[in-house]
This record gives C-alpha cells, sequence and structure tokens, in this order.
C-alpha cells in the first residue's frame, strides 16, 4: 500500500506515530451545502488540524448546486465550526484552515460542471501539491450517486495520474434491499476499484466498537471464554428517546430494520462474533466479518413470525414529556406500518456461535439512549452456592455510547455470618480513566480515507451479504400473504411486549439499561 | 534557609503506618458523591518546601486528564531533624461527562535529615497494586543512585534541560542501567519538549516530492532561547541520527557530520531570545525548510521552499513548554524511546 511505503521513505517519522499518516489530497465533497458537511465533516477536518495530523497539502472542495463564493462558504463554515468542533476554534488556525477550502457551484447532473472541476482540481494540485490525490465524499441520497459518478468518469476524474489515487466515500444508506446494494455496488465499482471505495459507518469509528477487537484478542482471558461453551447469549441493544424528527419521509422508507440492524448493529454483531484475523490489514479482518454475516442463519417467513417482533410507538411520554404517536408524526401516513422498534433472535451457524443467540433489538422513543452490547456467560454449575437458588450469570458489557466503557457482573458474598450472594459490577469509563476527549467518529475515518486504510469501512461483498440476510426479513413483512403483526408499544417504554415474550420463551430477559 | 513547608495542599496528616486505613477512610467518605479512578502510580520527587507546593499544584492539574495515584515524595535532607511526615488528599474534578465527580488520590511524603535511604522502602509500601510506576525525578540524580528504589520503576522521566552537568547524570544512569534493571524505559522531558517539533518537521516530509531536501541537505541552522541548548542538541542528535549522518568534525555549536556517500552536513546552533527552539532551518541543493515558532500563538509557521520555485506554508500545533503538558504528552505517547536513545548517543558528546 502506498501509504506504509510513503511512511518507510520518509526517516523521520520512526516512533513519532503508529498509524499510517494521511496523505496530500484535495477533499471533494459532493452536496456540501447539506448538514452533513457542517455539522460533521468541516469540524471534523478542522479538529484533525488542530491535533496536527492533517497534511500539509490539503485542500477542501464543497460541490453543490447553490449559489455561494468560496468567502461566503467558508464564513458559513466557520460558524458551523464555532458551534460543532469538539474543541472549540482557534482563530488563527481557523483563518489558515479556511484559505484551504474552496466551493464549486455545480449541479450534480452538468457535465460542464466537472468539466470546471477537474480544471479547478489540476489547478489545486499545482498551487497546493497535493499531488493529483482526490478523495471524493459522496454525502447526497443514494439516487444521486449514479449520476455524480458516471460524470466523474465522463471527465476522467476516477482515473488517478501515474503515481497518485483517487478513492470515494459513499455515505449510508448503500441500498434499500439487496438489489438496489448490488446495483449500487456495481454503479461505483463501475467507476472506482472496490479498494478505493470507502463505504462509511460511522459506528465503526466510535472508540469502543474500535475496543472490541482490543477487548477480545489484546486480553488473554476472554478469547478462550469467548464460545457457546461458556457465552449462553449475546444481547445487543440501540435505544433511541428520539422520535423520527424531520426524517419523517426517510423513516417511513425505511424502518429500523433498514436503518439501524442492516448496517450498525450488524456491524457490531460481526466485531463480536468474528475469529481472529490473521492481521490487522482491512482484508483480513473484513474477511473474518462477512464470514459472520454470511453464518447467519437465514429466516424463512415462518421463522420471522417467530424469531423477529416489529413494533410501532403509539402516544406517551418520553422524559416527562407527553409525545405523539408515530403515526401522528410530521410527514408519516396515519395508517403507516413503519417499524419504529424491532427486535430479533438471530443465530450465527458456525462452530464458535452453535446454540448461541444473538438477540438485538432497537427501537425510537424508549426510555433513555444508549447502545451497548451484553454478553451472557452461563451460569455456574448448580451445586455449592447455586444449588438452592441460581445466583445470576455474569454479564460482560460493553458500552458503545454514551458513557463509553465496560463493566463486568460478577457474584460476591455479602458480608456477614451468613452466606448471601450479591451480584457486583466491575466498571471501566472511558471518560472517568482517559481524561482526554475521544475524536468524533468521522475524524477518525476521515483519517483513514486520507490514509489508504479501509478497515473501518464496509466492503461489498459485506454489503451485500447484509442484505440478503435482512431481505428474507422485509419479504415477510411486506410480500407475504399473511405478515406478522405490527406491535405497538407506547413511547417511553422499551417497547412491545412481543419483544419480552421473545426472549421469555427462552427462559431469558431483556438486560435492564 | 528556605521557607517552611505549607502543608495545607497536601491534605490530612497521617501516620505514616496507617496511611492505607486512612486511604481507605477518605474513600469512604467520598464515595457516595465521587469515582476513585487510577491507571498508573506516578511518583513526584522533589526537593525543599517550595517544589512539595509546586508539584502538589501541578499534580492537581495532571489528574484532570490522567487518573493516577499520585505519590509525591520531598526531601529536606539539611533539616536537623530526622523525621518522616506524611498526608493525604484528592484531587476532584468533574468528568467530562460532567455527571459525576472523578478523583485521584496524593499521598505526600517528607523525608526530612537523614532519613533519604527510606524512601524506596516507603514508596514500595505505597503503591496501587497491579499498577506501574512512573517515576519524575526532578533535578539531579544522586551519586551513586538508589538501585533498590529504581528496582520497581517502569518509566524513569526526568529533565536533562534542568541539569548543570548533563554527561554526568547520563552516566549516572548507565551505570544504574547496567545493574540489571533494563525494562526501565528512559523518558526524557527535555526530548518531550521538542516532540511538536519533530513532528512538524517530519510531516512536511510526509509528501515524497519534499524528501529529495533531505537527500541533498547541507545545513542545518537552529535557534534557541537561553537555557535550551540541550534541547537543540536533541534536535540534532534525532536528525543526524534519523538521516544515517556520521559526526565528522564537533566544534561547538558548528559541528560537521557526513551523509552515507560523502556529502557533508553542518549543523549550527545560535542562541536567540524567545521560547525553547525558536527557529529550525534546513537547507539543500534543492530548496530549504523553514519551521519558525509563533511568538504569538501555540504554532510552528513551516515553509518549504523549492529550487524551482514553489513554496508551500503550513501550520501545525507547537505544543506547550509548561510541566503539566509535558508529562501529558509523554505519558501518553509511551513507547520504548529507541529513536531518543539513538539522539542521545549522537548528542551527549556535545553536553
Amino acid at each position: 500500500m502506498t501509504t506504509h511505503h510513503d511512511r518507510a521513505a520518509n526517516p523521520l517519522r520512526e516512533g513519532l506515530s503508529n498509524r499510517p499518516m494521511p496523505q496530500p489530497c484535495t477533499v471533494v465533497i459532493f452536496g456540501a451545502s447539506g448538514d452533513l458537511t457542517y455539522r460533521k465533516l468541516i469540524p471534523a477536518l478542522y479538529n484533525i488540524a488542530s491535533d496536527g495530523d492533517l497534511p500539509a497539502a490539503l485542500s477542501v472542495v464543497g460541490f453543490a448546486r447553490r449559489e455561494k463564493t468560496d468567502d461566503s462558504f467558508r464564513n458559513e463554515l466557520e460558524e458551523a465550526t464555532r458551534k460543532f468542533s469538539r474543541q472549540g476554534i482557534n482563530e488563527e488556525l481557523w483563518g489558515s484552515f479556511r484559505e484551504r477550502i474552496f466551493y464549486h457551484k455545480s449541479e450534480f447532473g452538468d457535465l460542464e460542471g466537472y468539466e470546471r472541476l477537474a480544471q479547478r482540481l489540476n489547478a489545486l494540485d499545482s498551487a497546493r501539491n497535493t499531488r493529483g490525490n482526490r478523495l471524493f465524499y459522496l454525502s447526497v441520497a443514494p439516487s444521486e450517486f449514479g449520476g455524480i459518478l458516471e460524470k466523474l468518469a465522463a471527465v476522467g476524474l476516477n482515473n488517478p495520474a501515474e503515481g497518485s489515487w483517487t478513492r470515494v466515500i459513499v455515505e449510508k444508506p448503500f441500498g434499500t434491499d439487496l438489489p438496489s446494494a448490488q446495483t449500487l455496488n456495481s454503479v461505483v465499482n463501475h467507476v472506482f476499484r472496490e479498494e478505493d471505495t470507502y463505504r462509511i459507518d460511522h459506528y465503526l469509528g466510535k472508540e469502543t466498537a474500535q475496543n472490541i477487537m482490543v477487548l477480545r484478542f489484546a486480553n488473554a482471558i476472554f478469547e478462550p471464554l469467548w464460545n457457546h461453551r461458556y457465552i449462553d447469549h449475546v444481547q445487543i441493544t440501540a435505544a433511541e428517546p428520539l422520535g423520527v424528527e424531520a426524517r419523517g419521509p426517510y423513516y417511513e422508507s425505511s424502518g429500523a430494520l433498514r436503518d439501524m440492524v442492516q448496517n450498525h448493529l450488524l456491524q457490531l454483531l460481526c466485531l463480536v462474533a468474528m475469529e481472529p484475523p490473521t492481521d490487522l490489514t482491512a482484508d483480513s479482518v473484513r474477511d473474518e466479518k462477512v464470514k459472520v454475516v454470511r453464518a447467519l442463519r437465514p429466516m424463512k417467513p415462518e421463522d420471522v413470525a417467530h424469531n423477529v417482533v416489529r413494533g410501532q410507538y403509539t402516544n406517551g411520554a418520553v422524559n416527562g414529556r407527553e409525545v405523539t404517536s408515530y403515526r401522528a408524526e410530521d410527514r408519516v401516513s396515519p395508517e403507516s406500518m413503519t417499524e419504529t422498534y424491532v427486535a430479533l433472535r438471530l443465530h450465527v451457524d458456525n462452530w464458535r456461535w452453535a446454540d448461541v443467540p444473538f438477540y438485538v433489538r432497537v427501537g425510537k422513543r424508549l426510555p433513555k439512549g444508549g447502545t451497548e452490547i451484553a454478553i451472557h456467560f452461563k451460569a455456574a454449575p448448580g451445586v455449592l452456592f447455586n444449588r438452592d437458588s441460581a445466583v445470576g450469570p455474569n454479564v460482560l458489557v460493553i458500552r458503545i455510547q454514551p458513557d463509553e466503557g465496560i463493566s463486568l457482573r460478577i457474584q460476591a458474598k455479602r458480608p456477614g455470618a451468613s452466606v448471601k450472594i450479591e451480584p457486583v459490577k466491575m466498571d471501566f469509563h472511558y471518560g472517568t480513566s482517559f481524561g482526554k476527549a475521544s475524536p468524533e467518529a468521522y475524524e477518525r475515518l476521515l483519517l483513514d480515507a486520507m490514509s489508504g486504510d479501509a478497515t473501518l469501512f464496509a466492503r461489498s461483498d459485506e454489503v451485500e451479504c447484509a442484505w440478503r440476510f435482512i431481505d428474507l426479513i422485509e419479504q415477510a413483512w411486506h410480500a407475504h400473504p399473511s405478515p406478522p403483526p405490527l406491535c405497538q408499544y407506547p413511547a417511553g417504554s422499551w417497547g412491545p411486549a412481543e419483544a419480552d415474550a421473545l426472549l421469555e420463551r427462552d427462559g431469558r430477559a431483556w438486560r435492564r439499561m | 534557609m528556605g521557607s517552611s513547608l505549607d502543608t495545607q495542599a497536601l491534605g490530612f496528616p497521617v501516620e505514616l503506618s496507617q496511611l492505607g486505613r486512612e486511604i481507605k477512610k477518605l474513600w469512604e467518605r467520598e464515595s457516595q458523591t465521587s469515582t476513585r479512578a487510577s491507571l498508573i502510580n506516578f511518583a513526584v520527587f522533589c526537593r525543599g518546601p517550595e517544589a512539595m507546593q509546586a508539584s502538589t499544584d501541578l499534580l492537581m492539574e495532571f489528574t484532570r486528564h490522567h487518573a493516577c495515584r499520585a505519590i509525591l515524595i520531598g526531601a529536606e535532607p539539611d533539616s536537623s531533624q530526622d523525621q518522616i511526615r506524611a498526608w493525604i488528599n484528592a484531587h476532584c474534578h468533574l468528568s467530562r461527562a460532567g455527571a459525576k465527580q472523578v478523583c485521584c488520590e496524593q499521598v505526600s511524603f517528607y523525608f526530612e535529615g537523614r532519613t533519604g535511604n527510606r524512601i524506596a522502602n516507603v514508596l514500595y509500601a505505597n503503591l496501587d497494586s497491579d499498577l506501574p510506576l512512573y517515576l519524575w525525578w526532578q533535578g539531579d540524580f544522586p551519586a551513586p543512585i538508589d538501585v533498590q528504589l529504581w528496582a520497581w520503576v517502569d518509566r524513569l522521566i526526568f529533565d536533562s534541560q534542568s541539569w548543570a552537568q548533563p554527561r554526568q547524570q547520563f552516566s549516572l544512569i548507565r551505570e544504574a542501567l547496567s545493574s540489571g534493571h533494563s525494562r526501565l524505559v528512559l523518558c526524557d522531558l527535555n526530548w518531550t519538549r521538542s516532540l511538536h517539533l519533530r513532528q512538524a518537521i517530519a510531516q512536511m516530509f510526509d509528501c515524497p516530492e519534499n524528501l529529495t531536501l533531505l537527500a541533498s541537505l547541507n545545513t542545518v541552522t537552529i535557534s534557541h532561547a537561553p537555557g535550551f541548548h540541550s534541547t537543540a542538541l536533541l534536535l540534532v542528535g534525532w536528525l543526524a541520527a534519523q538521516l544515517k549522518l556520521e559526526l565528522h568534525d564537533s566544534r561547538p555549536d558548528n559541528s560537521q557530520f557526513t551523509a552515507p556517500g560523502g556529502r557533508p552536513v553542518r549543523f549550527v546552533l545560535k542562541q536567540e531570545s524567545g521560547r525553547s527552539i525558536s527557529r529550525c532551518e534546513l537547507h539543500s541543493d534543492t530548496g530549504s525548510l523553514l519551521c519558525q515558532r509563533d511568538t504569538a500563538g501555540d504554532f510552528f509557521r513551516m515553509e518549504i521552499r523549492h529550487q524551482h520555485g514553489d513554496v508551500h506554508h503550513h501550520l501545525l500545533p507547537s505544543g506547550s513548554n509548561a510541566a503539566a503538558p509535558l508529562l501529558l504528552e509523554e505519558i501518553a505517547g509511551g513507547g520504548p524511546h529507541r529513536v531518543y536513545l539513538r539522539a542521545l548517543a549522537i548528542a551527549e558528546p556535545f553536553f
């Protein structure tokens, strides 16, 4: 990979950083007038600059339809960065950073706009030494991907000059089902090579998600227990107190299963269930992740009825405030059948996870927010302290957000003459132990893309395998003559009673968050 | 005589033999409202009452960013009384999430008179178990070095900038290391002081076009503030070691090296007013790199100039020269500091 070659070639780098360094490049953001640019991308790039990690030669070009000048664009971004940067703004640094930002007005479908873009990028390469390296960020609706990529190819911007590279970052949703994902993959891969395609899932940029592999493979005590012999089941939860807010139309076409499970939660499941990779290169890690998705037991319609619960919130209260039902939300059909909650019982059919269910739930308008993975170990044998009444199992919880950390529940003797056993929690909080704030997920992911490290990005086969699995559930819900019911739950509750029953049938219960 | 010890900031005085019990009581009192956190044992050795006060202030700042058991060891060998006094205290601050107080304990000892030979024993007795021990030794090391004290130290932190006779001090360290405590990692804050400068210089050469400048380097000029000569020498050592230069002629502040292939490279050190290293220039047959510390802010202004006329600028963080940020940088960086040892091997004869 160019990255490692470059690092080796710079003799002064030794001992200064153990990560691939970002290379000189121009980042071109399509959809630059959108929310993501203002709230996440530019603040992330600014924070990278503030940490001293941005390459000396880096330019940012915003590509969008609206009328703006370089200066007006920079001024808007300054205001947004003041608001959204995790470390505020330093006037001097911003002054230097803003000079690297440019605005390019064009319709996405206007070929002439791309020709001008190509000329502008060439001029920037000469002026700013960006070496013809380009990172195209598609921060647009998937329906725009094809048109943009086609025009990039038409003006040759997908073909790097000798010794340079071009890469593309694609924002989710990457398809809405398997055929659309395959079409998108085909469109993208027609223009960019798979190794130059970076499908972003911001969950993978989170510190705790990255820590799952460290926890499993840098500690000798967990991996011997990490299998069906010692683990009873795994629970993965992503809870949100928010409703759909202004995203009604999007959510109507998506629902919780497509919006969260297909990407974020299956990614977390892969990190928990994967085999140790042979090394830490992007493809070795992604090879192992994709094996997990392939091993997910496919569901027939009757399996969906038995193993999946879909729900939708009704009127209720969240944080002590009354909130309306999903069907009464802005731009949502009053007869909507879109799920705002889904709970699944999944099986990974391989040797390691034989007969270990993975319970996954995600929902809106739940009592509190948080994403976590809970590994429930098998109970101790029914002798000695477990003989008369079973003590609770050990549970290892990996909190992805908020209050990132890890806790382990163990059993301990309550002080006193009699033997009374109580669960106690050993708790590690990132925020308590490490005073330094974690970088935002987008900072890490942008740095990786600029460095040519695709480990934390989804590969096409991963995405397609995930859709293949999810489509079976969607089909059972929407294409089957007798679909399972859409259960209702009051806003502010922990979901429909049927989701509790899903675990109760197996003699288990959802973890109290 | 110096001033007397102000014990107020050190917390509750405790009997040395009761220290463990008193710490337990301290946390019982605090446990309702706060969380205790600790990742390392961070022992700080200092001399005299003023240094005790200054170190306590620094530890308060340090623990905001890095959870530890802080162990402050003060020594006043000239005191007429032979006694060891001890105190315990907690430094608490709101966690990043803002929901709860995170607290670190500080255990302080003051060794007066002829009690200095008991430091190792007292330190070992009061370590937080299983956590690594980082020892920051302020000022000069005593001769001979207390090998027993160093036996359990994982990282030995010192600042060679503060030494009047660095060669003698490095010789003491080598002597102690040769006695078998090879796991000890040497952490020189004088090296950490140049971290951002080294990063800034290195970053300019991540661009392969700029590497030609290194390949034909002929002169390096480093401007340093009074008192930062040793920092500049370590920088010379770093560049020479990483570029595989061999010393040819070692005149003070104007030394000549030979690059592989026989090309001469001259290093010139200049003393100027300013902050630590204020300017570093690399000149070659194909261009130049100028790295200038911004006096107003906390940045290095970088300028790379190619012979064919291209000029590129960059602004990079310059870090801080204050003790707490330097310590935090050092501890966050970790690692075995092999590059430092190579740089030191070249720089040491110049000290």
